[in-house]
């Protein structure tokens, strides 16, 4: 009940974030000009527009889920509001969850609109609902979710700038990750080795949730893949969270 | 119950770090399990959104040396790797979008060639990498070097190693081999003219006498093929006015085909075997 409470004041709060709205206009605009580069392909527009539509709902999803996010936790501090819920019953992992689901409500209602746009703009060149762009969408938004858990552990403990260094060094870490088990199989086996394979299974794998290659060309997407991929997103999102309270209920306002 | 660091006991530190492990672990276990599932590729579909050198220039905000750094450095692993099918089939594209970065890295041109030579068994490819490394640093001596060996080695058409020998001997910092490597591709294309004056050329400027050995075994190869094309030349012709082989080649001379008996460039005299009327030299050149 508290956690609800707190998640719509944040809800609240980030949906009057001017920023927000900037990126969803950039969005919006590059979901738009994906038609103009159809245009200057030969062949299939579509594919086009497709490609650079899912990319630009990502981009700007994990753009708003960083820039939003990363200030969230510090500004309650900053402005002195966190002081007077310190005097209200509520525990800082309510207080820390309120945050979280707040804004994945924004950012559900964000990607709904940017959707929205995307999908007309499909249907108005194919007459027809693919409801497989949806899937790729649904994991786009795990994804964000996980990145809005990293910007809140940073946002816990650090200044909006860093945290959002830090956020998107995550979400680059992410995507390139592969690069380092690429590396790996370069290695000889042996202590290394082995510390580089911890290493890499803890760093995250953003690509787990990009289905946007199968989505486009109308691959198969194994079913074990979806469930796992979701799972994987459940998991790394709950160990960040846990992580976020760990840190934040160490910390010492007064 | 309140955001004060003494009174939150929310949730016990114990379950929060027992949450950490098992979450820790199962993810850790789950990205595992998901590597093993293999996903539906498009063929090079990791290359095939790569545009040209000259737009990613563009956007390059003037760390063009870097992106063509990383994207050679991705080339090596990409044709490392032997399961993706086809792949040569973007060999030019890739090693040409990094030539169009950073025009002077020599390294992509060669190793772009020796791919395309050793592993796609395309020689033609290798000589259009190498020629754009030509074009684009016209200085540098080794991408003709280079392409007159696979001309020499992997195509035999030795008047092409001969145009690319001679380019590259002609270019400041060359080694000397690049001449001698020009005027054996002369000898091989029958240019023996070319030949003689070349190894010629090496001979009277070598200062070092294993060259010149060298150099004086050439000079005896192309006199030998010079004068026992002409003694053929001649039995052909004597065998044609007279219905038969000349008994030795004195009678090539008195019957006026040959002005004189050539020697061989030891002064020795070319072996003739009326028989079948086959000329050869005396001495294999190289165990003079």
């Amino acid at each position: 009940m508290r956690i609800r409470v707190i998640a719509f004041n944040t809800f609240k709060e980030a949906i009057r974030d001017r920023i927000l709205y900037l990126l969803l206009f950039f969005a919006a605009t590059s979901i738009i000009l994906s038609r103009v580069l159809a245009l200057l392909t030969v062949g299939d527009r579509v594919k086009i527009i497709k490609d650079v539509g899912l990319a630009s709902i990502s981009l700007f999803g994990a753009l708003m889920a960083i820039l939003v996010g990363t200030g969230l936790v510090y500004k309650e501090i900053d402005k002195k509001t966190f002081f007077t819920l310190m005097a209200k019953p509520l525990y800082r992992h309510e207080f820390i969850l309120g945050k979280f689901f707040g804004l994945v409500l924004t950012l559900f209602i964000m990607l709904g609109a940017m959707s929205l746009i995307f999908l007309l703009l499909i249907f108005l060149h194919t007459f027809r609902v693919e409801p497989r762009i949806l899937l790729a969408i649904a994991f786009i938004f795990v994804e964000l979710v996980l990145v809005t858990a990293v910007a809140i552990l940073f946002s816990s403990f650090s200044t909006p700038i860093l945290s959002a260094l830090f956020a998107l060094s995550f979400y680059l870490i992410g995507h390139f990750s592969w690069s380092f088990e690429t590396l790996l199989k370069k290695m000889h086996s042996g202590l290394g080795r082995a510390a580089g394979q911890v290493f890499y299974t803890l760093l995250p794998d953003l690509e787990n949730f990009n289905f946007k290659t199968e989505v486009v060309y109308g691959l198969p997407i194994p079913p074990a893949m979806i469930g796992y991929a979701l799972l994987y997103g459940a998991l790394y999102t709950l160990f960040i969270l846990t992580l976020a309270v760990m840190v934040f209920r160490k910390r010492d306002f007064l | 119950m309140s955001l004060g660091p003494r009174r939150d006991r929310g949730i016990s530190p114990l379950f929060l770090a027992l949450l950490l492990v098992v979450t820790g672990a199962g993810f850790m276990g789950l990205k595992l399990r998901l590597e093993a599932i293999s996903r539906a590729q498009v063929p090079g579909s990791s290359i095939i959104y790569i545009p040209s050198g000259k737009y990613l220039k563009r956007v390059s905000f003037g760390f063009q040396s870097a992106m063509a750094d990383a994207i050679y450095l991705w080339a090596i692993q990409y044709y490392s790797d032997t399961s993706i099918p086809n792949r040569y089939q973007n060999l030019d594209h890739i090693f040409g979008i990094i030539s169009e970065l950073d025009p002077s890295y020599e390294d992509p041109y060669l190793t772009g060639a020796l791919i395309a030579v050793y592993e796609a068994r395309d020689p033609d490819l290798a000589f259009k990498i190498l020629d754009r490394g030509m074009r684009r640093n016209p200085g540098k001596w080794l991408f003709p070097f280079e392409a007159g060996h696979y001309a020499l080695l992997f195509k035999k058409d030795y008047a092409l190693a001969q145009k690319y020998f001679e380019r590259a001997m002609n270019l400041p910092g060359a080694p000397p081999v690049a001449r001698r490597l020009y005027a054996n591709s002369a000898f091989r294309s029958q240019d023996l003219d070319t030949a003689w004056k070349t190894w010629l050329d090496v001979y009277q400027t070598a200062s070092d006498e294993r060259i010149k050995k060298i150099a004086s075994n050439h000079l005896y190869q192309v006199k030998a093929t010079v004068d026992v094309g002409r003694i053929k030349d001649a039995v052909g012709k004597f065998k044609d006015k007279f219905r038969r082989l000349p008994m030795n080649l004195g009678q090539l001379v008195k019957a006026g085909f040959l002005t004189g008996v050539p020697k061989d460039l030891d002064g020795q005299d070319y072996l003739y075997d009326p028989g079948n009327g086959d000329v050869t030299p005396a001495t294999i050149p190289w165990k003079r």
